[in-house]
Parts: C-alpha cells; sequence; structure tokens
C-alpha cells in the first residue's frame, strides 16, 4: 500500500509542476517591454485573408443602454470584413465581478483581444505587466484616426507614464439628478445651495416621498460628491497618500447632517444602487446622484421627463466652489500585446479597434446612453434631461474623475463602510478618515 | 488485490486531479498568498505574518464569527429540527408520500441566489410584498432588515433552502430501519409518538450526527443569502462576504487569503467538536 501511495503523491507533485509552469508562463512574457514602434506591414492585403477569430470583452451587456448600439457596430464590422468572427465578450457593470474577470484573465494569458475597461488605477497593474500595447504611435501614423477625436478625450485617457493605452469611447458626468415634478408640486427651489437642499429634504421627509436616494454600502456617488463639494476638486485629486486634507471631514458631517433630517431611505442600509435607482425611477423619491449612464434605468416616463442634472450642492464650509462636476473619459479600448504580436490577428485586431472609436459609432453608442462622445459629432434627438446633463458638464467650472480612483480599492471600501457608522452616530467623521488614511497607507 | 493495484490508481487519477487543481492548489495557494500583502492582481509584497496579525485585532472578523455562529444555531435548531420533524410526518403516512418529498426538496435545487432576490422582493420597505399585505391591512410599515432584525431575517430563507435536503436524508435513513423492529415494537404495544422517540429517533442517531455536521461545515459557506438581501450591512456580516469583499472588491488577495485560512481552520475545529459532542455508538442491524 505504501507503494500506491507513493505514486499518488508523485502523481500529485508531476500536476502541481504542471500547474506552476502554467501560472508562470505568461509572467516571463512581461519581460519584454511592450512599448516597441509598431512596424510596417510589408504584406498587405495581396493573399487572400485568413479567418479570424476576435473576442472583445465589454461591459456593453445585459442592461447597459447602449448594448444593441455596440453590437450594431460589431455587426457593421463583420458585415464588410467576411473573415473576421467576433465573440462579443460582456459582463455587467453594476458589481465588482466584472473587475477580477478582467484582472484574471489578464493575469492568466487569456487576454481579450479588445478589451473595454477603466483608465487610471484600475488599469495600472496589466499596463505595468505590458499586457496591452501603447497606442500612441498607431494613433499617430493614423492621422485620420487620431483626428476623429476631441483631443480632451485622449488627453483624459492618458495613464501616469503619459502614454495612451486605451482608445476613447464616450465619456460621463456624475451630478444630482432631480425631479422637477416633485420640486414644482411642493413650492420648492432647485436645490443649488444647501439651505435649499435642507429645505427640500425636510419637506419630502414630511411628506413620506424620499428626499435622497441613497444606499450605504453602494454609496460610491455619495463619498464622490459629498468629498468634492467638501474638499474642492484640488482637496479631492490628493487622495489619502500624503496625508488627510481637513475638509474630507466635512463631507462626512454633511452626510450626517442630511441624515438627521430624514434625507435617506429608510432601508439604505440594505439596499443597492439598483434598488435606490429604482425609487427615484418610479417616482419615490425626489432626487438621486447618479451618473449619465443611469437616464435609461429609469422606468417611469414621467420621471424621465422631469428629470434634470445640477451639479451637487457645496457642504456647509465645503471647499468647492459649487460649481465642480465629476466625470471624464474613464473607459476605452486596449489593444492586447498578445494579439498585437499575433501576425495573424494584429491588422483584423487594428481595423476593428479603428472601426469601434470611429466618430460615427461614438456618435451612435454616446446617443445610446447618453455619454458624453470623445469625438466632435454633434448628439442630436436626446431627451431634455440628457442636454441638461451636457450642458451642466460643458459649464461648470471643473471636472475631475471620482475620489475612488485617487484611492485604492480597499481605502475606497472604508470609506464606504464608513457612511452608516457615520450617520448613525457609531463613529465620527474623523474616524473613518483616519482608518481610510491606515488602510491606504499599508497599501502603498 | 495485488493486481487490483493499478487499476485503483488508475481509476482514483482524475478525482485526484480534480481535487488537486480545484481544491489543493488553490488552498495552498491562499495559505502562499496570506503572507504576502496584495494590491490588485500584479503587485505583492511579502509581509510575514502581518496579515495574520491584522486577522486578530479585526474587530470585524469578530463579528463576522459571531454572525456566523448565530446563524448556524438557528440552522442547527431550525433546518435540522423541522427537517426532522417532517421526515416523521412524511415516515408515517402512505400515500402521497412520494409527492411531498419532491415538494420540500424543490427549493433545494433552486439557486441561493435566485432565492434571495424573491426574498429582497418580500422584504423590500418601499414595496415589498410583506409590507404591501400589511399595509392593505392598514397597519404601518415594518423595516424587515433593521439593525436588529437583519441577521434573523436572512437566517429564514438560509434555513428554508436546505430544509428538503435534510429531509431527504433523513427519510431514507428512516427506510433503512428493518420492519420486524416495529412489527416488535406493536407487539409490545408501542405506537405513536412512543415509536418515534424511542424506536426511530434512536435508530437514526448517526445519520442525525452526520446531519449536523454537514450542517455546521454548510454555514461556514453561507454567502448568496447575505450578499443579496442585506450585502452584508446592519450585523449580517458572515464569514463568507467578509472573505469576498476583502479579496474580490477591495482586490486584497493577501488578507482575504487569511480569512479564508482562518475559515478553514474554524470549520474544521468546529466540525471536529460537533463530532466529539455528538460520540455515540455505531447501530447496525
Amino acid at each position: 500500500m505504501k507503494k500506491a501511495s507513493l505514486i499518488l503523491l508523485s502523481v500529485l507533485f508531476v500536476f502541481s509542476m504542471f500547474l506552476a509552469a502554467c501560472g508562470n508562463k505568461p509572467e516571463v512574457k512581461n519581460n519584454t517591454p511592450g512599448n516597441q514602434v509598431p512596424k510596417e506591414t510589408d504584406v498587405k492585403e495581396d493573399p487572400p485573408k485568413k479567418d479570424v477569430s476576435l473576442r472583445v470583452f465589454s461591459t456593453f451587456g445585459g442592461t447597459d443602454a447602449a448594448r444593441e448600439s455596440f453590437q450594431g457596430a460589431l455587426d457593421e464590422f463583420t458585415a464588410s470584413n467576411p473573415h473576421v468572427k467576433i465573440n462579443n465578450d460582456t459582463m455587467s457593470a453594476n458589481d465588482d465581478g466584472f473587475r477580477t474577470k478582467v484582472n484574471t484573465d489578464m493575469n492568466t494569458g487569456n487576454e481579450p483581444d479588445l478589451l473595454f475597461y477603466f483608465v487610471g488605477t484600475d488599469a495600472q497593474g496589466f499596463v505595468d505587466a505590458g499586457k496591452v500595447v501603447p497606442l500612441d504611435d498607431l494613433l499617430n501614423e493614423d492621422a485620420n484616426w487620431k483626428n476623429g477625436f476631441s483631443p480632451s478625450a485622449l488627453e483624459n485617457v492618458r495613464q501616469k507614464d503619459g502614454k495612451i493605452y486605451a482608445a476613447p469611447l464616450t465619456g460621463f458626468y456624475e451630478g444630482l439628478f432631480v425631479n422637477k415634478k416633485l420640486f414644482n408640486d411642493n413650492n420648492l427651489e432647485l436645490p443649488t445651495n444647501w439651505d435649499n437642499l435642507k429645505k427640500a429634504v425636510e419637506t419630502f421627509a414630511a411628506k413620506g416621498i424620499i428626499p435622497l436616494s441613497v444606499p450605504f454600502d453602494q454609496s460610491h456617488y455619495v463619498i464622490e460628491h459629498f468629498i468634492l463639494t467638501a474638499a474642492g476638486p484640488e482637496g479631492q485629486a490628493k487622495g489619502l497618500a500624503d496625508g488627510i486634507d481637513p475638509n474630507w471631514e466635512k463631507g462626512f458631517a454633511a452626510m450626517k447632517e442630511l441624515y438627521d433630517l430624514g434625507a435617506f431611505p429608510k432601508d439604505a442600509a440594505t439596499i443597492d444602487l439598483g434598488m435606490a435607482s429604482n425609487y427615484y425611477g418610479e417616482g419615490k423619491a425626489a432626487m438621486i446622484l447618479e451618473g449619465s449612464w443611469a437616464f435609461g434605468g429609469f422606468t417611469s416616463q414621467e420621471v424621465k421627463d422631469n428629470t434634470t442634472v445640477i451639479p451637487f450642492p457645496v457642504v456647509p464650509g465645503g471647499a468647492g466652489g459649487g460649481n465642480d462636476v465629476i466625470g471624464g473619459f474613464g473607459t476605452g479600448f486596449y489593444l492586447s500585446k498578445a494579439t498585437y504580436d499575433n501576425a495573424d490577428k494584429k491588422e483584423a485586431a487594428i481595423a476593428l479597434l479603428k472601426h469601434m472609436t470611429s466618430p460615427d459609432i461614438i456618435q451612435k453608442i454616446a446617443t445610446a446612453n447618453g455619454g458624453t462622445p470623445a469625438a466632435n459629432v454633434e448628439i442630436t434627438g436626446l431627451p431634455q434631461a440628457q442636454v441638461d446633463g451636457f450642458a451642466m458638464a460643458a459649464n461648470s467650472a471643473s471636472i475631475t474623475t471620482p475620489v475612488d480612483s485617487k484611492v485604492s480599492q480597499e481605502t475606497f471600501s472604508t470609506l464606504r463602510a464608513g457612511v452608516q457608522q457615520v450617520v448613525t452616530g457609531k463613529k465620527t467623521p474623523a474616524e473613518v478618515i483616519q482608518e481610510a488614511k491606515k488602510i491606504e497607507d499599508e497599501n502603498k | 488485490m495485488k493486481g487490483d493495484r493499478k487499476y485503483i490508481i488508475l481509476f482514483l487519477l482524475p478525482t485526484v486531479f480534480l481535487m488537486s487543481v480545484f481544491l489543493y492548489y488553490p488552498f495552498f495557494k491562499s495559505l502562499y498568498l496570506s503572507f504576502f500583502r496584495t494590491k490588485g492582481f500584479f503587485d505583492k509584497r511579502f509581509v510575514g505574518w502581518d496579515n495574520y496579525e491584522r486577522l486578530f485585532t479585526d474587530k470585524l472578523i469578530g463579528e463576522a464569527t459571531l454572525h456566523t455562529l448565530e446563524i448556524m444555531l438557528y440552522v442547527i435548531v431550525f433546518q435540522v429540527g423541522i427537517a426532522l420533524v417532517l421526515a416523521v410526518m412524511l415516515d408515517n403516512i402512505s400515500k402521497l408520500q412520494s409527492f411531498y418529498r419532491t415538494v420540500f426538496f424543490f427549493p433545494v435545487v433552486i439557486s441561493g441566489t435566485a432565492i434571495s432576490l424573491l426574498f429582497v422582493l418580500f422584504y423590500n420597505y418601499n414595496f415589498g410584498l410583506l409590507n404591501t399585505i400589511i399595509t392593505n391591512l392598514g397597519f404601518e410599515r415594518v423595516l424587515w432588515l433593521s439593525e436588529t432584525n437583519s441577521l434573523k431575517a436572512v437566517a429564514i430563507p438560509t434555513v428554508w433552502h436546505y430544509v428538503g435536503f435534510y429531509l431527504v436524508l433523513f427519510l431514507t435513513a428512516m427506510s433503512k430501519i428493518p420492519s420486524d423492529y416495529y412489527e416488535a415494537a406493536k407487539l409490545e404495544g408501542i405506537s405513536g409518538i412512543q415509536k418515534t422517540f424511542k424506536l426511530t429517533l434512536p435508530l437514526i442517531l448517526s445519520d442525525i450526527k452526520v446531519v449536523i455536521t454537514l450542517a455546521i461545515t454548510g454555514t461556514m459557506k453561507v454567502f448568496e443569502f447575505v450578499w443579496v438581501i442585506s450585502r452584508g450591512q446592519n450585523g449580517t456580516e458572515v464569514l463568507g462576504t467578509y472573505m469576498y469583499k476583502k479579496a474580490i472588491v477591495d482586490q486584497n488577495f493577501g488578507y482575504g487569503s487569511t480569512v479564508a485560512i482562518y475559515m478553514v481552520v474554524f470549520g474544521v475545529l468546529l466540525a471536529l467538536l460537533a463530532n466529539r459532542l455528538l460520540k455515540s455508538e455505531e447501530i447496525t442491524y
């Protein structure tokens, strides 16, 4: 029997070695830097084109407003390039699961050929590991393609090293979505300043209407806006790496002030973002902090027609100017290094990338999802609420990317977990921010 | 026997392979990762025992452990209890037994997430089923998922989900009891409740033991009910959701792995303890 178990053990050992080898393979590739100059392909078009299959991973699936336009754009490409087969691989952006999926794919040699994903800290890992190619040279070679983008959009997607890895499609803005009808019916002024907001909260709370639909756990937009107006764009952009901006506390203190007035849904602790949006979309809530992608999710047509978007008012004592907006071009298409190095796929993948980020497609997607287009195209026929949103972004004093792109994921989770603690008085704002700072330091 | 050895190994190989790929490899990888501070997928730094130090000073892990234990209590008392009561009742009827068995087993087949979504719609404060019913009856709305109630509210679907599974185990155990025992009992004049307590239950004690062990280890894995219904808020954070938050949401795989290791150690200890406490002699018919 001993011999048998020995054999078993050795088999196990062999398997684990095999696994270890599997795991290490992609890492070996990392040593080749990802910034080689793309060579002009000498052979072009002459031989009959090989069948190519490309996998495009994005979040344009499920309930995404631009799902059909995105699929349409892919179909357009395959219609004119019949030798290319596209696998439209999507996952919903509503939860954090797709980040894990993308990172696992990138880390295990299973990169999609084109990846639609965040820029900034989210992408830093696979950018540093050389999994995607910088697009600067490709952009410079093809003036037509490059000029299709608005320059500010391209500036927005630059990584820390100054290179562009992601071709932007549409941008976003976030703001305070307000149901004008509910405000009119109750003779209230729009919450353009803190006093108006407080008055509105008191009035709605007394009438049994949820003033501000907010989830405590998925409180991303709440934290982003309260900290933005409390610390101002500069104070917010500093993050927590080099010390605590004393103004951040005021953001959390203001949340408590509103909570004490009854601003949030009674079940704010246990609902998720989808349910919060549902409350607003059904007309049960008067305000919600959301992003430009949210329009499609509101179910009631009356709510849709009566929605306008305004910048979140400055919290008491805040350093913000009152006209600061969160937004930018936070996502784009990455071209994976493995695809770029694969002679069979390279040409088709680049062509698809150019097609998907052409002004024409950008216009279609932006029309569908209400995002700011990354190209200089006119978006017409939008509902009034979205026109208001664009106007808000265009007339804002500053547009900054949200605070969760300035701190580590775990730090931001600590801030999120602090929301309920602060509003119910279990912790002080200072304690929560100290805690987050500690996590941020450990994460350096 | 000797000649069979290579066949034994041959037939064991697929399982060995699957187990090592999906169980042992991830486990040892977790053990390895628990000594690192990770930042996303691409950066990691060796930190020695730091994660374990954090584990023992982490207040949230203590809370999560207590919540898990509370759910475990509900599961042992109600899940196993209800399953046992139903099994005894089903064992005593002759008609429609398989129909009821199927009905009670049905929830086991439904995914936990689907059941949780169902209960989200039951519990919702603003347009949930329960609140709609009681407001129609003229009562005030109730916040079902309040800070004091949430864990119990989450425990209800958790308990309900697996009752059928244990019911089937109990029924099978009962069907194994030879009928001459009952005939002898009948001759002795034992019937009804007495038969259940003096004959059936003692004879399936070893199965009850197994079921309790299963229930304990199963509760260590509770995740989807908490995640979907309350997102771990309002005092419902359990070990499963806490580990997920740390590892997947925060992408701190190092600390997440440490929590996972803690769960394994804690679960094994509990199971051993349960085995020790429930020690009884094996019954052979």
